[in-house]
């Protein structure tokens, strides 16, 4: 069976090659969004909400009023708030709500609206990984590692959210990917589109600052001969993508983030001893409450095998085994070659280092994550960037699986040959499939089936939510059909500004009322974390009793705990 | 391994990674099912409650499942006593209600005397091979008929009023029944979270501006005073605060005292009484610190 010529692709990776990149990245969005309606607001998205419209509205007053809109004061009014944060998301956050929302009502919620931008950047992040994986091995390879990042359940959950996480993923993917042609094409255009995506990465999370020591020492290995022949005549020579990314790079941070435009270095320093000295919140692990250094070296590998899927990590195994591999072969080789022998065995040269930099990109998003000073609090969104990198090995892993079942089955036809291409595509994304889509809205409280699913990881005492947007499903499956009319509500860890979002979307009930202690409440929730229990235990006194009225579970496992005074 | 099977695994190998993509989705399907229904759980309950006497202990398994325990089973079954327990040591038996074959280790070395099947849901019986026969329990007796309180020379009164609460940080529930001292501090029952976040019911009393004196009458004494004491977690799992000490004393004569120190957790204690043994009187409990910073401390013991 053939396919019609308009369908088949030529060997060369262009321009249809984006149309399927964006197809998945569609695809995924158009799941995205009806999922962002049953899924609570965690307490950052509360505030990235408000600075989100603040900023927005700024940049709208810039249009309107000009010189006015310029002042310190006018600026800093709108920028202060959240300010530790740089502004990318946030301001497409308010422009989103204000387009999408406020101006075109596409959008009933406002909430979706300001969530659209974070999950558009999920869908490039998707988009730029099958690119990546096409063009560095196959679109096979490519088209597994999109699927394999889109499945990820914690990657699904986080690409629901107004949040920086999953921006930031797509951001340093896609630097990574543009620096890796520049590499290839070697002209201006490119070294500037690397300034300039590196610029976009910094305005959206301080994760950008890892980016240097992935890229530079690539770009320096890539023209290690050019720069030592020009060193040997006297000559510096710099490749032109650092160049711009120590330029254009920090230029594009400066235009979009106006709260830096006064005090600059005092503000740009704020921002560094923020994150460098950042507190550490409660966060359990393997049944211990953490909540300040030394954070446990375990943390990301236990994380990483019990969050994603384990058929991902297997195909990643085997994909980072044969670069290694291949790594190996060609040290061998050129160490024989300084020994003068002759290296029999030596590895195809690949000018873009491409094994190179997806390992430095890999190591730059977990290495920190293995140093006892840094934060655990974040699950596993901070190391979030290291994903796409992991399913582009994965995709590699699957061109070999592939490769096998070929050897295996020399005697297919073409249809034949097809139809099991297909089936081995179902057999490695079936599972991520389902695991993702069941998680939704407990993604964070999801594990994987090696670790027993979300009773796994509750037997193992791992973190099962933070945040506490997780009221919206108690409100859903008790508040709001149970709750006595204007009942007062301990919402606990969920914030004043997220409950007052869900009362004004309807996905809590209005006349409910929010108080500071259980002791004054009708009904108290405790979403529970293990740092939680004490919240548990004090309603135990204020109410008088222990018994919850209502359990939201997953799989079993306590959610949120509801009480209600007797 | 022959030159034929290794030919075979090398040819087959590749079949592995689908193997597993569909062990992980069967997988996946098995554990997303309901470990028990409503139904289950009602029956486990009318068993439970049929079955358990006054002193046994009613427990749930794994420990993660307790919010679904209590509220399945209520308050009468789930009480605090039972929940927020200082050990297992009082309880003859206990029962266990467990689902997806969790055990509590705590009964290790427990004797299985019964099981009982209701669909998912276990309920298994287990004798304490040594249970402890408490005679006074200091927790039950925090109230007017029992005690009184005194800051310096200064009474406490008994007193019912709103409780007092917060939200994550606060510190153990203040109770609306307290003995509440002229000028700040109090005596009352609640539960702290020890350094493991596990609920104790205890004597709340807080050394807030100088020593809390509270004087047990009616104590029946046995050979040792056994209790333990904590400080609520977040006031001492960063080990920086003073530490607290715990005296005790009858008839004016000294029985003994403990120190709590920062990161000690749910610290258990021994103090022996024999001397005492069998006599019924007053029992004076003394808790001082040397600051009152975040001392939110909570103390329980019983007599043996």
């Amino acid at each position: 069976m053939k396919l019609p010529a308009a369908l088949r692709l030529p060997s060369r990776v262009g321009w249809r090659d984006h149309v399927i990149g964006a197809l998945l990245a569609l695809v995924y969005v158009a799941w995205l969004i009806p999922g962002a309606r049953v899924l609570g607001f965690p307490r950052d998205e509360g505030i990235y909400f408000r600075a989100g419209a603040d900023y927005f509205r700024w940049w709208h007053s810039l249009l309107e009023r000009g010189r006015e809109a310029l002042q310190q004061g006018a600026i800093d009014g709108a920028f202060n708030i959240n300010h530790e944060h740089p502004p990318l998301m946030k301001t497409l956050f308010g422009a989103s709500e204000w387009l999408l929302h406020e101006k075109w009502r596409v959008f009933a919620d406002a909430s979706t609206a300001f969530r659209l931008p974070g999950m558009m950047s999920a869908g490039l992040a998707i988009w730029v990984t099958y690119l990546f994986g096409a063009r560095a091995w196959s679109r096979r390879a490519g088209l597994v590692a999109a699927l394999l990042f889109a499945l990820m359940p914690r990657v699904f959950f986080h690409a629901h959210l107004a949040c920086f996480d999953v921006p930031i993923t797509a951001m340093w993917i896609l630097c990574v990917y543009v620096h890796w042609r520049a590499q290839e094409k070697r002209t201006w255009g490119w070294a500037v589109a690397v300034g300039v995506a590196y610029g976009l990465c910094l305005a959206t999370k301080h994760n950008a600052w890892v980016l240097p020591f992935v890229l530079v020492p690539h770009a320096l290995f890539v023209d290690r001969h050019g720069i030592w022949r020009a060193l040997r005549v006297g000559r510096v020579s710099i490749p032109a993508s650092i160049v711009t990314m120590a330029t254009v790079g920090p230029a594009v941070l400066y235009a979009l983030w106006p709260w830096i435009w006064n005090d600059t270095m005092g503000r740009l320093q704020f921002w560094a001893d923020f994150m460098t000295h950042h507190d550490y919140y409660n966060i359990e692990f393997l049944g211990k409450n953490y909540f300040g250094p030394p954070s446990p070296k375990s943390y990301l590998p236990v994380m990483v095998l019990a969050t994603v899927p384990t058929i991902t990590i297997l195909l990643f195994l085997a994909g980072a085994i044969d670069r290694i591999g291949v790594g190996v072969r060609r040290l061998r080789a050129w160490a024989m070659t300084l020994a003068h022998r002759d290296p029999r065995d030596t590895p195809p040269r690949d000018p873009l280092e491409t094994d190179l930099l997806l390992a430095l990109s890999f190591c730059g998003c977990v290495s920190v994550f293995f140093l006892s000073k840094t934060p655990i609090f974040g699950g596993t969104k901070h190391w979030m960037p290291a994903y796409p990198v992991l399913a582009l090995f994965a995709g590699r892993g699957f061109d070999l699986v592939t490769a096998a079942m070929h050897r295996a089955l020399p005697a297919l036809d073409d249809t034949k040959r097809r139809l099991a291409e297909t089936a081995l595509v179902a057999c490695v994304t079936v599972a991520p499939l389902a695991v993702t889509a069941h998680s939704h809205p407990f993604g964070l409280s999801a594990y994987v089936p090696l670790v027993g699913g979300t009773a796994g990881g509750a037997d193992m005492g791992l973190n099962r939510q933070f945040w506490g947007f997780t009221t919206q499903t108690a409100a859903a499956e008790y508040l709001n059909s149970k709750a006595p009319r204007g009942a007062n509500v301990f919402v606990n860890d969920t914030t004043w500004d997220a409950w007052a979002r869900m009362q004004e979307e309807g996905r809590v009930r209005g006349d409910l009322r929010v108080v500071g202690a259980p002791a004054e409440a009708m009904l108290s929730l405790v979403q529970h974390e293990l740092h939680m229990n004490e919240v548990d235990y004090d309603i135990w006194i204020a109410d008088g009793s222990d018994a919850p009225v209502y359990v939201v579970t997953h799989d079993d496992v306590p959610i949120v705990s509801i009480y209600g005074r007797r | 391994m022959s030159a034929t099977a290794l030919s075979a695994l090398q040819r087959w190998g590749f079949a592995i990674v689908p193997a597993v993509g569909l062990v992980e989705l069967v997988a996946h399907v098995a554990q997303t099912r309901p470990a028990a229904n409503e139904g289950d759980w009602a029956a486990a309950r009318a068993w439970v409650a049929a079955s358990a006497k006054p002193e046994d202990l009613v427990a749930f398994a794994p420990k993660w499942i307790d919010p679904v325990g209590r509220m399945r089973f209520g308050d009468d079954i789930a009480n605090i006593e039972r929940e927020a327990r200082p050990d297992e040591t009082r309880f003859p038996r206990a029962i266990e209600v467990g689902i997806r074959g969790a055990h509590l280790a705590a009964f290790d070395g427990w004797r299985k005397s019964d099981t009982q099947r209701f669909g998912g849901v276990t309920v298994t019986t287990w004798e304490n091979p040594s249970p402890a026969h408490v005679l006074s329990d200091l927790v039950s007796m925090i109230e007017p008929r029992h005690a009184h309180v005194f800051r310096g020379d200064a009474e406490c009164p008994w007193s019912h009023t709103r409780p007092e609460s917060g939200g994550l940080g606060y510190g153990p529930a203040v109770p609306a029944d307290r003995f509440a001292c002229p000028g700040g501090g109090f005596a009352g029952m609640s539960v702290v979270a020890d350094l493991d976040y596990v609920p104790h019911r205890c004597i709340y009393a807080p050394p807030a501006g100088g020593p809390l004196r509270i004087r047990f009458e009616g104590v029946r004494f046995g050979h040792e005073l056994h209790g333990h004491h904590a400080i609520y977690v977040e006031a001492e799992r960063n080990r920086t605060g003073a530490p607290v000490t715990l005296s005790f004393a009858s008839g004016g004569t000294s029985i003994g005292s403990i120190v709590h120190r920062d990161g000690d957790g749910w610290k258990p204690f021994e103090l022996d009484t024999s001397q005492l043994d069998g006599q019924t009187g007053e029992l004076t409990v003394e808790v001082s610190s040397p600051s009152s910073d975040r001392r939110q401390y909570c103390f329980e013991a019983d007599t043996r």
